[in-house]
């Protein structure tokens, strides 16, 4: 019970918390470690699931963590507590959409939000980095490799997130 | 009769968002053209200019952006239960195709040849979100303060424990105090 309940709060800090797709790896992650349901290396695997499958990020890690830790009563507490934001704040702001017009305090916070949220992102790549290039025997430099050559592909050739997990997944299973 | 009507438009409501939750992938743009092609051309339930203002409230507020724009629309069409009848249906397919994922992901960790694979999978993580930050760049980082919002948020979170949830309310509050009404105003007629 006390499970579902901290399941059920945790989604709904992390649905508040997100301001758009991958900004929610770095409070997922924290929320998930704290708490021991995830290690970093299934949050790697669900960021990649996530991004192959239909769905947002936040409901398909929701899902996943509620699924594993608690069944399926905890992967619909976790799904309904990352959907909260959207139900209740952004509901209101449609019922009063006509006075919200022009209003710009929502701007002005998002100005705000919009840096910390980007500055997070590296914080992140950065530990979840270190848990899968430092593992137990030493540097990995193969997957290092993978991910160099992903990001240029990203980056450059502007490759489909699907079609660079798919490569990654191909190039792991024969290196 | 008419209790029929709102109820079946709630039930299509909720299989038409269940359908376009099936090809949200990545990001979930692609939500955009679809509302667009069942409830704009389709159905005539909405307008164009209504999915164009939706779709700005939606992305400025708290909470998953295609959750957001469900739940926006589906108000504009059939009231509260109309919110919740797309969100749910919106959700539906993503929910039951992780379970089916995550059923199998047990037996898939302890596979030779799928533990190479994620081991791949993995590594290209990062490159991915190093790449959602560089896409982000050009519309976060507007002027002098939001670099050093941004590195200060760096700093704290690669070399402390400090809590993100705070970061993001300080990030909040002090974007109250360094922008004024007229900075954003500003810009948008610059635009």
């Amino acid at each position: 019970m006390m499970m579902l309940a901290q399941l059920f709060f945790s989604f709904v800090k992390i649905g508040f918390c997100s301001f758009g797709g991958l900004t929610m790896v770095p409070i997922i992650n924290d929320e998930v470690l704290a708490h021991g349901w995830m290690t970093a290396d299934e949050v790697m695997d669900i960021v990649a699931v996530a991004e192959m499958t239909p769905g947002s990020l936040g409901v398909n890690c929701a899902t996943f963590v509620g699924l594993r830790s608690a069944g399926i009563a905890g992967a619909v507490l976790a799904t309904a507590g990352v959907m909260v934001p959207s139900l209740t704040l952004c509901l209101l702001a449609a019922i009063f959409f006509i006075r919200l017009k022009g209003n710009t305090v929502m701007e002005r916070i998002l100005r705000g939000v919009r840096p910390v949220s980007l500055g997070m992102l590296p914080a992140v790549a950065l530990s979840l980095g270190q848990s899968s290039f430092l593992g137990a025997g030493g540097i990995a430099w193969d997957l290092i490799a993978i991910a160099i050559l992903c990001g240029y592909l990203l980056v450059k050739k502007n490759l489909s997130i699907p079609k660079t997990i798919l490569l990654a997944a191909v190039l792991g299973l024969v290196i | 009769m008419e209790n029929s009507d709102r109820s079946g438009r709630l039930f299509t409501l909720f299989l038409v968002m269940a359908k376009i939750g099936c090809f949200t992938f990545g990001g979930g743009w692609s939500i955009v053209t679809q509302m667009q092609n069942e409830f704009v051309e389709r159905r005539g339930w909405m307008t164009e200019e209504e999915i164009v203002d939706y779709l700005s409230l939606a992305k400025s507020f708290p909470g998953i952006m295609i959750v957001n724009m469900s739940v926006i629309s589906g108000y504009s069409m059939a009231g509260i239960p109309g919110a919740f009848a797309a969100a749910c249906g919106l959700v539906f397919p993503a929910f039951i195709t992780i379970s089916i994922v995550t059923y199998f992901y047990v037996y898939l960790k302890s596979n030779l040849y799928a533990q190479r694979i994620l081991n791949g999978v993995r590594s290209a993580v990062v490159p991915i979100i190093l790449s959602a930050a560089l896409k982000l760049k050009s519309r976060s980082l507007i002027a002098k303060k939001s670099w050093v919002l941004m590195i200060a948020s760096f700093v704290l979170c690669a070399f402390t424990d400090f809590s993100k949830v705070l970061l993001i309310l300080a990030g909040a509050l002090l974007g109250l105090l360094l922008w004024s009404s007229d900075d954003v105003k500003e810009e948008e007629v610059g635009e």
